[in-house]
């Protein structure tokens, strides 16, 4: 395929996707793709730790969370706009990193990811506790009160799905810069031999922890662009145990430690479940997630690499 | 380089051709043809812990959509018929937001109908607002009218004031057979319906006078009482106020009984009021008694024949008597069907016009007892107040407020 | 007591308020006691499976799961009750362990952990959505003839499902633990554990031992979840919460060790019962967290594990 012909359907694509809300007017399909790129930029920051860190985390959902009530609260409760709620969120999220990641780095392997699925469950038990301050299990509801960009209302889906699309153009290309920086060497030698690494002078915590830490905001974010797409949370939809192994079985299907492995993971997975439940929806809601399981394994067994290896020139 | 830019293409070719299956199989509203039937979306859950209710809401819609069309369907729309488009939104608050969206994209309906379990209907509000369809729910907590949302309507009593019947009774029966109670604990569900449900009593029951020793959240689907009952055990309470759906009544009822506890129960409705609760307890269930936000019984339903002719027919057809969610669902179904119908038209926006100021204590919506319906710039209807309800031969009977009630409360020793 | 909610109330004796009074103390402590022997039973599975090959199991709680379904099919279909249907359940479990060694778990034993992890997690998903689809999500109940009668002396009140599934669940640790101890095939698991190649050398064949080990491991997830269903509802979900559960109190106990984990279950089940009564219910997940995360950062290695890596 010469280069040219190439570029013109890059160009293309691109184009479609750019133009996709003004070709379609059904709301819920373009909620589906918001949702593809939600999870696709949601997939490239759990990457960073979990692909090319290597530190299986299964407590993502916590960072999500803390994210999304921290903007939402600081609408309910202060009226205050979620492009600033949302940064105080992402700050939040990164010192839950840090609480994290101090003591859990020191953990190997199962461990490292039991703790993080600890620390996802206590912050999500709090935040049913203190029901007076976060609505507990009822969840908060973002009151609609009309159209309003500053507060991310809108009665179009077009928006949002304009909004995560930046999200994740913008996290892409952070991530391809990291890659090829310091950090995303030192990560690839940890990756090799955390042992190795150390002894070349690597200060492995340090950068393990910084690889958190922006994953923990970029998926803070997300919560945030969530929260106000879909009007409502609650603690079992955005904190739980689910959602954390949603994001990792996003990027283990795409491809782990890999740049495109997520973007893929996120298409196929999220538009086939989506497929399943409009099909099979009707024949109990488990069908789609009975997918997930099993795409997993599959993937698991016969290609760990995830499916974007298939797209792998043998080197 | 060249080898693995056509590779990831071909991904793209195949991620692009799902998204077009999707846009194709799923996507697109129906252009309607000339109105010969007029859609209602009816929300609920069908499926999980609340299919219970679910169910007992169907019955009633199915039921009402029958009596419409029998009538002669929409008379201003040339007599076009109801049709009732059902949806499960299963029991978790996150597919419900999800499922109503797709559904509302897909399908042009002129108003919703549903949900009955409060933690399921708050987070399909924004949905329903933001597509400018009206929703007519007979769920109970206070936040669906609170938020200034213009499509929420509310036809059932509010949570808050459920508190206040239930305190009112107590010190009725206190007063009445000299009982002396002034310890109550309350223990509610953790979610939209308990939470707003127990907030009330709390409120009342300080100013009643009552010295409340306990007020507990559990969650809900819990799975061991005894934690919960064994507080309750503690704190020396000598009335209970629980508020909970039918698996979790059963759980703590059951747990009480086998630790040997018996404080005076005041169920908070819900679970305490369907017949499911009246199986699983058997000839055990007469005696209790419960809070209601409706009831087949009230004295304002015995007397209009009409009415009556309503409850006797769920009755004849489903096998029990009509339920504290069957009433509310079946008056929201007519209620909004006259609403298309004042509306000349089955646009949602002008059905919702309709219902902002529909007003009405006479036909169906004198189902809603004791006035009627009308709703206030918030959506609520505020001609309506709970009952209380005692468990008398298997069925529950309207005991209090006395104006209300067609049976006498029978106090056992 | 009455039939009812109005006949006589019994005010009961003291003036009420936490904190002191023994009686609530003891009852809260056996509570948590009895639940743990179950939790217990269900974390020594998973101790197995990880002590003799490695393999972290996240799908565990999914099979404490399978046997409450299993349980109910029998005593719905066939009307045969939990306790005379354990045996056959416990048959059954042993073929599942079984067949899903063969199919997948043989595949990745030896491959690095996070492989399992992911791999039993997939799992996990998969049967607990399955069971959705064929089961719904309906909560189901099984009648059981001793329903919620208990001993009641002293004040305290312990109903007799408790007190059989606490007994049962002794029964097969200790049945277990004598198999390792004293058996050929015990040893041989446990020179399986230390080392595969030692074990090839001795003649032992890891491979038959593996599928022994994961085979009683399932098991006995699959028992746990007999003894469970006169207490608890059986619904998909169900199997996460023990998952939750079983794993924390590995870990407290030390990853491979049967006593330890044993031990870990009744702690775990008592420290989880006082918190739920003297803190709050709905926080009774955090104690259990907290210790979990304690223990982990503190001494990994749990009560009685070997030190890790």
């Amino acid at each position: 395929m010469s280069k040219k012909m190439k570029y013109a359907v890059a160009g293309f694509f691109a184009l479609l996707i750019l133009a996709f809300p003004l070709l379609v007017d059904n709301p819920y399909i373009i909620h589906t793709f918001f949702m593809v790129f939600l999870f696709a930029t949601m997939g490239l920051g759990w990457n960073l730790i979990g692909g090319y860190g290597a530190q299986l985390s299964l407590g993502h959902a916590a960072f999500f969370a803390v994210g999304a009530y921290t903007a939402v609260l600081f609408v309910v409760y202060k009226s205050i706009t979620p492009f600033l709620g949302g940064v105080v969120g992402i700050v939040f999220a990164v010192i839950l990193a840090i609480i994290i990641g101090l003591p859990s780095f020191r953990l190997r392997g199962p461990y490292f990811t039991l703790s993080t699925i600890a620390a996802a469950e206590i912050v999500r038990t709090l935040l049913l506790h203190f029901q007076d301050f976060t609505g507990g299990a009822n969840g908060i509801p973002i009151p609609f009160k009309g159209e309003n960009p500053l507060f991310l209302q809108f009665y179009s889906k077009a928006p949002y799905y304009y909004l995560a699309l930046i999200m994740l153009i913008a996290v892409f290309l952070l991530l391809r810069f990291l890659e090829k920086s310091k950090i995303g060497r030192y990560l690839a030698a940890i990756r090799e031999d955390q042992d190795a690494a150390e002894s070349l002078g690597i200060k492995t915590h340090k950068v393990k922890m910084i690889a958190l830490i922006i994953s923990a905001a970029i998926t803070a974010a997300c919560g945030v662009l969530y929260a106000f797409t879909v009007g409502f949370i609650d603690p079992d939809s955005i904190a739980g145990l689910s959602l954390s192994i949603e994001i990792a079985v996003v990027v283990i299907v795409g491809g782990i430690g890999t740049l495109w492995g997520p973007i893929v993971g996120a298409g196929v997975v999220i538009l086939l479940t989506e497929l399943t439940n409009m099909y099979l929806g009707a024949m109990r809601s488990g069908a789609s997630l009975m997918l997930y399981g099993l795409l997993l394994i599959i993937v698991i067994l016969f290609k760990p690499q995830g499916l974007s290896a298939l797209f792998r020139k043998k080197s | 380089m060249q080898g693995n830019r056509c590779k990831v293409f071909s991904v793209l070719v195949v991620v692009v051709f799902l998204a077009a299956m999707l846009v194709g199989c799923g996507g697109g509203q129906g252009k309607s043809a000339a109105v010969t039937e007029v859609k209602i979306a009816f929300m609920n859950p069908l499926s999980g812990s609340n299919v219970d209710a679910g169910k007992q809401d169907l019955n009633a819609a199915e039921l009402a959509v029958e009596d419409i069309n029998a009538a002669g369907g929409i008379k201003s729309l040339g007599g076009a018929k109801v049709k009732l488009v059902v949806v499960d939104t299963t029991s978790d608050p996150k597919q419900a937001a999800s499922v109503a969206e797709r559904i509302l994209s897909t399908d042009k309906v002129a108003g919703v109908v549903g949900t009955g379990i409060s933690g399921l209907t708050l987070p399909i509000l924004p949905v329903t607002e933001k597509a400018r369809v009206s929703i007519i729910t007979n769920s109970i907590n206070d936040q669906i009218t609170a938020q200034g949302y213009k499509y929420a309507f509310q036809i059932t009593p509010k949570g808050s004031q459920f508190g206040g019947t239930q305190v009112d009774f107590l010190k009725w029966i206190n007063e009445k057979y000299k009982l002396g109670i002034t310890k109550v604990a309350v223990v509610y569900e953790n979610s939209g319906y308990g939470v707003s449900t127990a907030a009330g009593i709390k409120d009342i029951a300080a100013k009643a006078g009552l010295d409340l020793v306990l007020y507990e959240a559990y969650p809900h689907g819990f799975t061991d009482a005894s934690p919960l009952v064994t507080k309750i055990k503690a704190s020396g309470a000598q009335a209970l106020f629980p508020i909970a759906y039918t698996t979790d009544a059963k759980l703590i009822i059951n747990t009480m009984k086998s630790m040997a506890i018996n404080p005076v129960i005041i169920g908070g409705g819900a679970g305490f009021l369907w017949p499911a609760f009246s199986q699983e307890m058997g000839p055990a269930v007469d005696g209790f008694v419960s809070v209601a936000s409706w009831n087949w019984d009230s004295k304002s339903i015995t007397s209009n024949k009409d009415l009556v002719a309503v409850t006797e027919r769920y009755e004849k057809k489903f096998g029990t008597f009509m339920t504290e969610h069957a009433g509310p669902t079946y008056a929201a179904v007519r209620v909004l069907a006259e609403a298309i119908d004042k509306a000349g038209s089955a646009d949602p926006i002008k059905v919702r016009d309709a219902l902002a100021s529909y007003n009405s204590t006479s036909g169906m919506a004198a189902l809603m007892q004791p006035g009627g319906v009308k709703y206030d710039d918030k959506g609520w209807n505020g001609m309506v107040h709970p009952v209380m309800i005692q468990w008398q031969d298997g069925k529950p009977r309207t005991v209090f407020p006395e104006g209300d009630a067609t049976k006498a409360f029978e106090y056992k020793k | 007591m009455g039939r009812n909610g109005l006949t006589e109330f019994v005010p009961s004796r003291q003036e009420g308020g936490k904190g002191v009074d023994l009686n609530i103390f003891l009852q809260t402590s056996i509570n948590g006691l009895m639940i743990g022997g179950v939790y217990a039973l269900v974390a020594v599975g998973l101790t197995l499976i990880y002590g003799v090959m490695r393999i972290v199991n996240f799908a565990q709680g999914e099979f404490v799961m399978l046997g409450m379904y299993a349980s109910w099919m029998l005593a719905t279909f066939l009307k045969i009750g939990p306790y005379p249907g354990l045996f056959l359940v416990g048959l059954f479990m042993l073929g599942i362990g079984w067949l899903i060694f063969k199919t997948l778990i043989n595949r990745v034993v030896g491959k690095p952990d996070e492989v399992a992890i992911l791999l039993t997690l997939g799992l996990s998903t998969f049967l607990q959505n399955a069971i959705l689809m064929i089961f719904g999500a309906d909560y189901l109940t099984v009648q059981t003839t001793i329903k919620d009668a208990a001993f009641n002396m002293a004040g305290l009140s312990v109903p007799y499902a408790r007190v059989i599934a606490f007994l049962v669940a002794l029964l097969f640790v200790g049945l277990l633990s004598y198999l390792l101890a004293k058996t050929d095939l015990g040893r041989a698991m446990r020179a399986s554990a230390e080392s595969r190649d030692i074990a090839i050398l001795l003649g032992i064949n890891p491979k038959f031992i593996f599928t022994v080990a994961f085979g009683i491991g399932i098991c006995m997830a699959g028992v746990a979840g007999v003894l469970l269903t006169p207490m608890f509802y059986v619904y998909p979900g169900i199997g996460t919460l023990f998952n939750t559960t079983a794993f924390v109190v590995v870990v407290l106990g030390g990853m491979g060790s049967v006593p330890g984990a044993f031990l870990g279950g009744l702690i775990i089940g008592i420290l989880e019962s006082l918190t739920g009564t003297y803190v709050s219910l709905d926080l009774a997940p955090i104690g259990t967290f907290m210790i979990f995360l304690i223990v982990l950062f503190l001494r990994p290695s749990g009560l009685f594990g070997r030190s890790v890596n």
